[in-house]
């Protein structure tokens, strides 16, 4: 099996490279979309922004939307977690049941399910809440349960020891523990929420993106990109704020503990009122929506927007690690202490950029859709890569390194002979997690225009031919499920 | 009349045994030191007595609990009244002082607690009690893993006396620490023994320190009991036999 992995890896390689050159990006860059875009910004030009209270209303409506899902994805989030994590749940079939759920919410992807929510619920907030919080708990609930999973055991068998209950102990030993990790991943969360939720507004999700894709879809150009110069901002002043966050939950101060329970009460508070949620009669309808779905139809073409999808996800994923690999080593502070800094702080820097918003941008401008989105989810591909790479570079044993400085060698033989051989696998791994969560970005990209499957998805959604929804379900979650098993081939047949 | 007796105990992890044939019985208020080598079983056999781990043959009853046969209430009861020091401290470092001590007060009020606030006032008020004995009141607001490790080692000491236990167990409880800490950590659990006729039982590597500090030494090697004796009279180079990986079978056996 193991004599395999050169060929897979090289297969993986061709593969990317065929994507990238049939993709058509130096397009992009010049040629075409660049006339495209010039003539295009002559129509843009100059921005008109709606009046200031309408702004408000709408990033208050985006905030409260993107808020309120991430709240429910931590409420179904931390007891899902509980049950999944060996540490805090001794019976396996729990475990497994939990994991399962976990992975069922991962794999279905937040376009589809707000496309049948909004069949159920009808147009407002509820459908993307219910959409965006459901399928966070994917990601939410796993890293819950590895935040459970990586606390200490110690203090949970020293409160053991007294007498207390398996809840007790839990409340008293390992919940504090991860609280910070809780916090920080919710915020994560949250920040991918807001992008999402304004590339849903181009399937109904109310808020900023809505009006964008009102806008666009009215060629109303001044508006439309005058509006994602508002989410842009929106991005940046959440990013920043929730670092600050970050680091409270994380300072060895205390006394933030009641600041910040009133903070996180009163924002819960605003969210719920912004985001005026209302089931109606929509859970009567659930029946009668789910037959809408079946049987499922495959709309012409499929297969080759399907490719189309991947093709954007792999090429995008090739392009951010060309960026992300050399530029996560470098950041890691172990390879280069000091000058790392720079490094990082570029990292931190491409990663404030939302690639949906980019995409969004870069798609209307060009128009040239594939290598538009392709170029997008590189940009955000290469931040969060560099950003694991760099991680993974860190988490090395730092005694092998040592050992091998200690016969004499210099930095970049230690690199080679002790660092890398170390994370190889790890990079690996985070490689293959960005190929799969490209092909979910991919998909969402494809809701403004930059083609693949999610433009199927809007199409049958538009003219209510839901089967094809169900076709597009089953064929993401397939390449979905290949590039899992891959990773855990590849894992295993490397260990 | 004993307090922990262990019949004929064996613990076994997959192949592998950890204790063999283990029987032996303290009475109360004994102040006792078990040694021996890494690996030779010392803190697999603490656990058994706080029923943290129960035995793959024989019996172990501990305050007239037999651990093999009570059910998870009961044990829980049971360790309620069994205090437990260990090695690493094993506070919640991003907690309070104040709070970590507080859980030592788990078992015997009812329903989750999260928060120092969620602890009654009057366990509060024992807590900072048991902190002031220790010697940390003053540092009850702060954050435990902005403590020393003597400190820390303090905090858990006030944590298991919350549990105004019978039986103090403690597994290298200076291990982590400097010897002048150590001495001094080992004196104040020495202490509390006796103002609380506590019965210790407490794992220790420094020969010459189990020799100064315990009644009674218990001598581990390979899973076995191979040394049992008062530790009045006795020499250092009886009990560093214990460390030998051969050797002739220890001759007291009491
Ligand atoms: N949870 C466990 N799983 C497997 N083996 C264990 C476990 N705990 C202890 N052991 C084994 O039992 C033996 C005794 O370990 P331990 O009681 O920790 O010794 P000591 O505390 O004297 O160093 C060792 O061989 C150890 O590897
Ligand atoms: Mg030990």
């Amino acid at each position: 099996m193991k004599r395999l992995v050169p060929f897979v890896v090289l297969a993986l390689v061709i593969a990317a490279t065929a994507a990238i050159t049939s993709i058509g990006l130096m397009d992009v860059l010049t040629g075409t979309g660049w006339a495209y875009a010039v003539e295009f910004l002559g129509r843009a030009l100059p921005l008109d922004f709606p009046p200031m209270d309408e702004v408000l209303a709408l990033s208050a409506r985006t905030l409260s939307i993107a808020g309120t899902a991430t709240l429910l994805s931590v409420l179904i989030s931390v007891p899902l977690a509980t049950l999944a994590a060996h540490n805090t749940t001794p019976h396996k079939a729990a475990r497994t049941t939990s994991r399962a759920v976990i992975a069922v919410a991962r794999a279905l992807p937040d376009v589809i399910l707000a496309i049948v929510f909004f069949r159920v619920f009808g147009l407002g907030a509820t459908a993307g809440v219910l959409a965006m919080g459901l399928h966070s708990v994917g990601m939410v609930g796993k890293l819950y349960a590895d935040a459970l999973e990586q606390t200490d055991p110690g203090p949970a068998t020293a409160v053991r020891a007294t007498g207390a209950t398996r809840t007790q102990t839990l409340l008293a030993a390992v919940i504090p523990q991860a609280t910070p990790a809780f916090i920080a991943t919710a915020l994560h969360r949250f920040d991918i929420n807001l992008r999402v939720s304004v590339l849903l507004g181009f399937v109904g999700v109310d808020g900023l993106g809505l009006a964008t894709a009102t806008a666009l879809r009215r060629l109303d150009y001044q508006r439309g990109l005058a509006l994602a110069v508002v989410i842009l901002a929106l991005c940046v002043l959440l990013e920043l704020v929730s670092g600050l966050l970050r680091r409270a939950a994380l300072s060895t101060r205390r006394g933030w503990g009641l600041t910040g329970a009133l903070f996180a009460g009163l924002a819960t508070v605003a969210m719920l009122i912004g985001a005026d949620l209302s089931l109606g009669d929509g859970l009567g309808r659930l029946g009668a929506t789910a037959e809408l779905f079946w049987p499922p139809i495959a709309p012409t073409g499929v297969f080759a927007d399907l490719l189309a999808t991947v093709r954007m996800a792999l090429a995008a994923t090739a392009l951010g690690a060309l960026l992300a690999v050399p530029l996560g080593v470098l950041a890691a502070r172990n390879v280069l202490p000091r000058a790392g800094g720079v490094f990082r702080a570029f990292i931190v820097l491409v990663r404030g950029i939302p690639e949906l918003v980019l995409a969004i941008v870069l798609v209307v401008i060009t128009g040239i859709g594939e290598a538009a989105g392709t170029l997008a989810l590189a940009v955000g591909a290469a931040g969060l890569l560099g950003k694991l790479i760099a991680d993974s570079v860190e988490e090395v044993d730092p005694r092998i390194e040592e050992a091998v400085r200690a016969t004499g060698a210099g930095r970049w033989q230690v690199f080679c002979a002790a660092t890398l051989p170390q994370a190889a696998q790890a990079m690996t791994g985070h490689l293959l997690y960005q190929l799969d969560v490209n092909v979910r970005a991919a998909t969402l990209l494809g809701l403004v225009g930059a083609g693949g499957v999610g433009f199927v998805l809007l199409n049958s959604a538009r003219v209510l031919e839901f089967g094809a929804v169900t076709t597009v379900l089953t064929l993401l979650l397939g390449v979905v499920l290949l590039i899992e098993l891959l990773a855990l081939w590849l894992r295993r047949a490397a260990a | 009349m004993s307090v922990i007796r262990f019949d004929a105990v064996g613990v076994r992890f997959g192949a592998d045994s950890a204790l063999d044939d283990v029987s032996f019985s303290i009475g109360a208020g004994e102040i006792v030191a078990l040694v021996g080598m890494s690996g030779s079983g010392k803190s697999t056999l603490l656990r058994q007595v706080d029923a943290l781990h129960l035995p793959s043959t024989g019996r172990v009853t501990v305050l007239d609990t037999d651990t093999t046969s009570a059910g998870g209430r009961e044990l829980r009861a049971l360790r309620r009244r069994v205090g437990f020091v260990f090695q690493q401290f094993h506070l919640v470092g991003r907690l309070s002082v104040l709070e970590n001590a507080c859980t030592g007060a788990l078992g015997r009020i009812r329903g989750p607690r999260l928060g120092r606030v969620s602890y009654p006032k009057a366990v509060r008020a024992q807590a900072m009690a048991h902190l002031e004995r220790v010697g940390l009141a003053d540092r009850a607001a702060q954050r435990a893993d902005t403590l020393s490790g003597g400190q820390q080692q303090r905090v858990a000491v006030a944590r298991a006396l919350m549990q105004d236990p019978e039986i103090l167990l403690a597994d290298e409880p200076v291990a982590s620490l400097d010897p002048e800490t150590a001495v001094q950590i080992m004196a104040l659990l020495r202490e509390i023994a006796e103002e609380r006729r506590l019965t210790v039982l407490c794992s220790l590597h420094q020969v010459e320190l189990a020799l100064s500090w315990a009644d009674r030494i218990v001598g581990l090697r390979a899973g076995r009991i191979v040394l049992d004796t008062p530790a009045t009279g006795l020499g250092r180079d009886e009990v560093m036999a214990v460390y030998s990986q051969v050797g002739p079978t220890l001759a007291p056996i009491r």
